[in-house]
């Protein structure tokens, strides 16, 4: 797949790819966080047939899902066991996470999913390496944590679930 | 006894309902509150409390305009880097000569043939050249046209204009503000404002790693008042030596986009810069007499439509040299003819340099036209295109096999 990149000033930054299939897809990441992903016709690739725009949060999610690393194609799992055991995850907490006011002892996510968190990176982009369990977790932060795919999937729905349904 | 503050409540909140209904319409508000500025002013009446004449304030209103301006050119300065512009490339370099040869000449041309004298042709002419960044930028993303091949080339089109404005400001301000009458004198100014533009340049090479120093504040609250008060001190020193203080707002960003800081700085301006950009174009419609746009419809009609000629032909040719197809290298031309914030700054340059009156009111129905006309015409791009290819039979065009 060739991969093609240019700045757009003012907007952001232009991924553009003909992947092998044929189909053309551009990426754009916006300077203000929004992704768009643009498909192109395949008789006329200057006419866009559709759209989507994701959130920087959604767009991340997303980018999990392509990249396997919520569900592997199975026809991949076998070849890749060996890799496949750790995985590195970051998650944006929203206003209404179950997480938001919480010290990462009382979310007891260390122990309860055998995960270990990496990086607490704060909304003004200060961050903690290898916070400790009395670190203070609030809207916007950004924690990043590794451990097993299934674990770390796990971890990844409660960070994500609600006050309600926590 | 003077009820200022309220009189200013009053003008931002017709300029907030102004600004709501563009919003409404999907619309950029620049035409929104040029319009509402000419409505309202001395001929407007006084309902009770509520005076819509703006008397007292205009003076304020106008210098909170006046801080509008400087706030857009300091960003302006801010966004644009050499690196930028060297990085993308040679296309984008022919393109941006080819417009600026094509579009520019016919401002100069259109200008002379009107009869202008001299300093009001240079005005006419940097009214008619340059796009508006902010409704393109709008435009482009509002239609989802951001992934489109030819996006990247109407960017740097833009960004290739804003470099032209930089240098075409500093010049005309030059010749218009420093008031020389001979051949001499004019010159001195140019090469004051050349000059000092050139200082601007080695400070910002140079002297980085000093000003990389002194700007690493880690209070927001001290940061941005050491960042205004270069701005400002800046901007009016500039003034004193017959450089307009927009381009000392311009310079200044420029400088400041070289350091460290540059992010932080542009992130800190915008919220500053659509405020007071929007009294920027609420003042100037308020300095519009109304009663006299009719003296300058057939004027500014003329330019607009040598403006959508010359857009379409310069993007057309620069579009097919890049390697476009002919409705992408279509699209270039209808889109880049919106006309905005930065054709109200030559003209107030103009107007604020004593020029004749009908730059006002010509400026005006010219922006005004193509603020509105050139959002329309890039969303109907399709349909322009295929009726221009039945007379012009470029491609033919495939009916769909699916």
């Amino acid at each position: 797949m060739d991969l093609r990149e240019v700045d757009l000033p003012g907007i952001g930054r232009k991924f553009e790819a003909v992947t092998r299939r044929g189909d053309k897809v551009v990426l754009i990441v916006h300077d203000d966080g929004r992704r768009e992903v643009h498909h192109y016709d395949d008789d006329d690739f200057d006419e866009s047939i559709s759209s989507v725009t994701f959130t920087d949060e959604e767009a991340r999610q997303m980018a999990g899902i392509l990249g396997g690393l919520v569900y592997k194609p199975k026809d991949l799992e076998k070849i890749e066991l060996e890799l496949d055991d750790l995985v590195i995850e970051w998650v944006k907490i929203n206003e209404d996470s179950i997480a938001v006011n919480r010290t990462i002892a009382d979310l007891d996510i260390r122990n309860r999913y055998d995960i270990s968190i990496i990086a607490l990176l704060k909304a003004d982009k200060s961050k903690t390496l290898n916070p400790g369990a009395d670190t203070l977790i609030e809207k916007g932060d950004t924690i990043v944590f590794s451990g097993e795919r299934q674990h770390v999937r796990a971890a990844t729905k409660t960070l994500f679930s609600t006050e309600g349904g926590g | 006894m003077d009820h200022i503050i309220f009189e200013i409540g009053t003008a931002l909140l017709l300029v907030a309902i102004a600004a709501l209904l563009a919003n409404k319409f999907n619309f950029s508000i620049i035409p929104f509150l040029i319009i509402l500025g000419m409505i309202v002013g001395p001929h407007a009446p006084s309902i009770g409390i509520l005076d819509f004449r703006f008397i007292e304030s205009a003076e304020f209103i106008s210098l909170l305009g006046r801080i509008g301006v400087l706030f857009l050119l300091f960003y302006l300065g801010l966004e644009f880097s050499v690196g930028k512009l060297i990085r993308s490339g040679k296309s984008i370099v022919t393109s941006g000569s080819i417009y600026l040869l094509i579009n520019f000449t016919g401002g100069l041309l259109y200008g002379y043939f009107a009869g202008f004298p001299l300093l009001e042709i240079l005005i006419i002419a940097g009214i008619i050249t340059i796009s508006s960044s902010a409704i393109v930028a709008k435009v482009l993303v509002d239609l989802r046209r951001t992934g489109n091949t030819e996006t990247e080339l109407i960017l740097g089109i833009i960004m290739f204009e804003d470099i032209f404005l930089a240098v075409y400001l500093s010049v005309i301000s030059g010749l218009v503000l420093g008031g020389g009458t001979t051949l001499g004198e004019s010159l001195m100014s140019i090469l004051i404002a050349l000059g000092y533009m050139l200082t601007f340049f080695i400070v910002a090479r140079k002297a980085t790693p000093l000003l990389n120093r002194m700007l690493k504040i880690a209070s927001d609250e001290v940061f941005i008042i050491v960042v205004f008060a270069a701005l400002f001190f800046v901007a009016g020193f500039s003034e004193t030596i017959h450089v307009a203080e927009a381009i000392g707002a311009l310079l200044l960003g420029l400088v400041f986009s070289e350091t460290d800081q540059g992010e932080r700085i542009e992130h800190l301006v915008i919220p500053f810069r659509d405020f007071f950009g929007a009294i920027f174009f609420f003042s100037f419609g308020l300095s519009i007499d109304p009663t006299t746009l009719l003296d300058a419809v057939w004027l500014a009609l003329g330019a607009v439509i040598l403006t959508i000629v010359g857009n379409f032909v310069a993007g057309m040719i620069a579009g097919r040299k890049a390697g476009l197809s002919h409705k992408a290298s279509a699209n270039i031309g209808l889109t880049i003819v919106s006309r905005g914030e930065f054709s109200i700054i030559v003209a107030n340059l103009g107007i604020a340099g004593g020029l004749m009156d009908i730059l006002s009111p010509f400026s005006a129905l010219y922006v005004l036209t193509l603020a509105i006309l050139g959002p329309i015409m890039t969303k109907e791009s399709k349909r322009i295109f295929l009726l221009l290819n039945r007379i012009f039979k470029w491609t033919t065009i495939k009916p769909k096999t699916r």
